[in-house]
């Protein structure tokens, strides 16, 4: 039994300690924002904030998540729209499927934690893929966001 | 497009209705335009869409059809608000998912529905006409919609839609409603903020793999470790297991998966990895199943293989032996895999008599067609619930991974709902992948540098072959499409397909035969270009400028647009060249003009300049977004995409082989839309094409090499991050 702190609430979670926090999350907790992509932290469609960065959940034993501060995408605003990150998403027109956005988002916010203003060669280190190509929109919307909307 | 199937249409229709405080309820088929309005009446028709206008107000368009990125949604609710005669945020959008009709492919989505969506706003509209005039008395003629409202001109009274939905309810459906011109649009041709993207901002988007229902039980998949295998015998359950099941393909008696259903997904994927290879047998030819060995028979095919005659004007052959000039080159492509970000995953509850079947799928019906032959249980029986799709790129068209959900979902008791979820290494090593190819051009310029003749031989495996169809006269269209018809004037022209024997599963892959021919028709004009030293962007012109085919005029403003956006002919830093291309898929022509650095190892792309004549764009926001995803597909595709088998095992079979672009990779795209008034034609394929012999002729410019096998940087790996 493992407890995990996610979105400030508590979770009691009774699996083996090898397995991914990304399926502790999705088929235990119910959080299904956080994807799974790849398996060998290649993707980042399975990106959270743990203790503010940006951490890949795929192959992340639960065990080494006890005690920390979890963040999934669900938890990044209080109502799930007022995050900068989510009204610049908004207002760029970034995702196309979607499916790889909660990654890029939670890694983006975990940049901004590290750098309020970052460079072109900043955002650069987001190695997480997109498939649909919203690159160019993602570096726009972490921008805006940067720069207060 | 005429499948009547609503499975409960009935309660479906009840459902709808219980959200209603009296209303008006419009419902639309796809077959027949509009086809009736109920107030409180059960519905059997085959409904696709329903426009539903509450007393309170609420307009909603509920919309079928398989969002994938492409902005299907809001554009097809764009349609119907227009007509309504409502601004675009007045409008709610809700995806319907008894919708079995629909196919999401062949950049068809928005384009073939329109018409539909934009009549059943207008016959909303003259049913609430006809509702206000009959309340006011007077005549319709007198009333005038707008913003939500009908206007008596004559009195200035108002009344709501939400007032006169009830009564207008009550009206006969209008079959040729008036339809506002094009010219005076409001909505379409502007940039829509697309309905389905908040959900996709805070992780409450459903996918298929997103789908959980109470007591849902997990299962996973492991298919023959060589292509083409079967089981020899029933592996035994493993005990911590809930079950074990054999699964057959979706065509043969052979089982050559199993899958293993546990407590979680990741337990069932462990459990289903563990399963000892032993328990299948290579099929007798898997040494064959070898990519070089592919090469080699395409090599013998394209010497001597009995070909289907595409296209033939002239006699191309002899007249390339009068040139005074002439290419002969052959350009070869690997196997694709279409890696979505979303593997293939399918959620099953079957009872005795009934079944539900929540599935990301381009084609719902096919779907309600694999459940119904598998469960045997008749299509009324059935529910399909078609989630959103975290990428198709052509792969969920496919039934596989449904049959194998609805079989597993068939060994477990009634009431058992079981969510099968693929693996990535599964989903990468089971595709159906776009197909290897190996295309010769030879070609012919007289001393005026004219196209003299074009022979074009093109030997890769047909989908529609290996899929049981027999091949008409011309051969297989799909395999040849984006090399007949071209826009350019050659003398003389013959295009020959020879049909290469593979057996390895081949599919529809993002624009599928159009990818492969656009690189070998745009890298060949470059090499004629090269060839008779003219400036390749000055020698399309002049191909275009003599072609008196119906395409050529718009291609050369495209390609004019391209090369002005791209800054073409002008200077550069030092170690950059560009590259032009222009292709035409699914009636949509786009250019683009790729800037490149390169070192021996790797491309650099800085910018991209697209220029795109779809005929008309209802939501340029979308269109532009799928102008820069189908370059960075492409993009990806050229630089690194291969499935190179060995022994009949895939060299990929997950991201860590299978590179693909990077946020720091990204180029700059551009686009440039021209609305040119040609009829509307599709856009979620055609940015593709162009993008690898952009990249190719750049390429050769820069280094004097010319790359003509695919792709660029075999063997390229993507390590973690």
């Amino acid at each position: 039994m493992f407890t995990l702190t996610v979105n400030g609430q508590s979770f009691q979670v009774n699996v083996p300690g090898d397995t991914p926090l990304l399926w502790v999350l999705r088929d235990i907790i119910g959080l299904t924002g956080t994807k799974y992509g790849c398996g060998i932290e290649v993707c980042g469609a399975c990106t959270v904030m743990i203790n503010g960065q940006a951490e890949k959940t795929c192959e992340y034993d639960v065990s080494s998540a006890v005690g920390k501060t979890i963040t999934t995408i669900e938890g990044l605003s209080p109502d799930g729209a007022s995050h900068p990150l989510q009204q610049a998403w908004i207002a760029e027109q970034v995702p196309q499927c979607g499916y790889c956005q909660s990654g890029m988002i939670m890694a983006a916010a975990a940049l901004l934690n590290q750098h309020p203003h970052p460079t072109d060669s900043d955002i650069n280190e987001i190695q997480n893929v997109c498939i649909c190509g919203t690159y160019q929109r993602i570096r726009a919307a972490i921008h805006r966001a940067a720069n207060g909307g | 497009m005429s499948e009547p199937i609503i499975a409960n249409a009935s309660a479906l229709d009840r459902r709808e209705f219980l959200k209603l405080t009296g209303g008006f309820l419009l419902a639309i088929t796809l077959d027949a335009g509009v086809s009736r309005a109920f107030a409180r009446e059960s519905v059997t028709a085959s409904i696709t869409t329903y426009i539903r206008i509450g007393a309170d107000e609420s307009i909603t368009v509920l919309v079928g059809g398989g969002e994938m990125g492409q902005g299907i949604y809001t554009g097809l609710a764009m349609a119907t608000a227009e007509e309504l005669m409502v601004s675009w945020t007045a409008v709610k959008v809700e995806p319907i998912g008894a919708i079995s009709s629909w196919l999401s492919a062949g950049s068809g989505g928005i384009r073939s529905r329109l018409p539909t969506f934009l009549k059943a706003g207008a016959a909303a509209r003259e049913m609430l006409i006809d509702a206000a005039a009959q309340t006011w008395n007077v005549d319709r003629s007198l009333c005038q919609a707008s913003n939500g409202t009908i206007k008596n001109t004559s009195t200035n009274e108002t009344l709501t839609y939400g007032q006169l939905a009830s009564l207008a309810a009550t009206f006969p459906v209008p079959t040729t409603p008036p339809l506002t011109p094009a010219a005076n649009y409001r909505i379409i041709g502007t940039p829509a903020a697309r309905v389905d993207l908040p959900p996709k901002t805070n992780g409450s988007a459903k996918y298929g793999i997103d789908t959980y229902l109470p007591g849902m039980v997990f299962a996973a998949v492991k298919h023959s470790p060589v292509m083409g295998g079967f089981l020899n015998a029933t592996p035994p359950k493993p005990s911590s297991a809930i079950a074990l099941v054999a699964l057959l393909p979706i065509s043969g008696a052979v089982a050559n998966a199993v899958a293993v259903v546990a407590t979680d997904t990741y337990k069932a994927k462990n459990l289903a990895n563990g399963v000892s290879n032993n328990y299948w047998t290579a099929p007798a030819n898997a040494a064959l199943l070898d990519s070089n060995v592919f090469l080699a028979q395409a090599q013998q095919l394209m010497g001597r293989g009995a070909a289907y005659i595409a296209e033939q004007v002239g006699d191309a052959p002899n007249d390339i032996t009068n040139a005074a000039r002439t290419i002969d080159v052959t350009y070869t492509f690997p196997y694709l895999a279409h890696a979505c970000m979303e593997v293939l995953a399918c959620t099953v509850l079957l009872n005795a008599t009934t079944c539900e079947v929540w599935a990301p799928t381009q084609g719902p019906n096919s779907a309600l067609t694999t459940v119904s032959n598998v469960s045997g249980l008749p299509k009324s029986s059935i529910t399909l619930h078609p989630t959103l799709m975290g990428g198709g790129l052509g792969r969920k068209i496919e039934q596989d991974f449904i049959s194998q959900a609805v079989q597993i979902a068939k060994a477990l008791p009634y009431g058992t709902p079981v969510k099968l979820t693929w693996t990535r290494e599964q989903d990468m090593a089971n595709d159906q992948y776009r197909p290897m190819a190996a295309i010769r051009v030879r070609a012919g310029l007289d001393n005026s540098n004219h196209v003299i003749a074009w022979n074009y031989r093109n030997v890769s495996p047909s989908i529609s072959k290996q899929r049981g169809a027999n091949l008409g006269a011309t051969g297989d269209s799909q395999a040849t499409e984006g090399s007949t018809a071209l826009p350019y004037s050659f003398g003389s022209r013959k295009v020959e397909y020879v049909v290469h024997p593979s057996p390895i599963p081949v599919g529809y892959w993002r624009s599928v035969g159009y990818s492969l021919n656009a690189f070998a028709v745009e890298s060949a004009i470059d090499e004629l270009a090269l060839a008779a030293n003219i400036d390749p962007l000055l020698f399309r012109q002049q191909l275009l400028a003599n072609s008196t085919d119906p395409l050529a005029a718009r291609t050369l403003a495209c390609l004019n647009s391209a090369a002005a956006i791209g800054g073409w002919g002008t200077s550069l830093p030092s170690g950059r060249a560009r590259g032009i291309a222009v292709a035409q898929a699914f009636n949509t022509i786009v250019a683009e003009v790729a800037e490149i650095s390169a070192t021996a190892t790797s491309i650099h792309v800085y910018k991209v300049a697209c220029v795109v004549d779809c005929g008309k764009a209802v939501n340029p926001n979308s269109v532009e977004a799928q102008m820069q995803g189908g370059i960075f597909h492409g993009l990806s595709a050229a630089l690194w995409g291969e499935i190179k088998w060995t022994a009949g095992k895939p060299g990929a079979t997950n991201f860590s082989h299978y590179r693909v672009l990077r946020m720091s990779e990204a180029p700059v795209i551009t686009v440039n839309i021209i609305n040119s008034g040609a009829p509307m034609s599709g856009c979620g394929e055609p940015g593709v094409p162009p993008i690898a012999p952009a990249i190719a002729n750049a390429y050769a410019k820069l280094t004097g090499t010319r790359v003509r096998s695919l792709p660029f940087f075999p063997g390229a790996t993507m390590g973690g991050g």
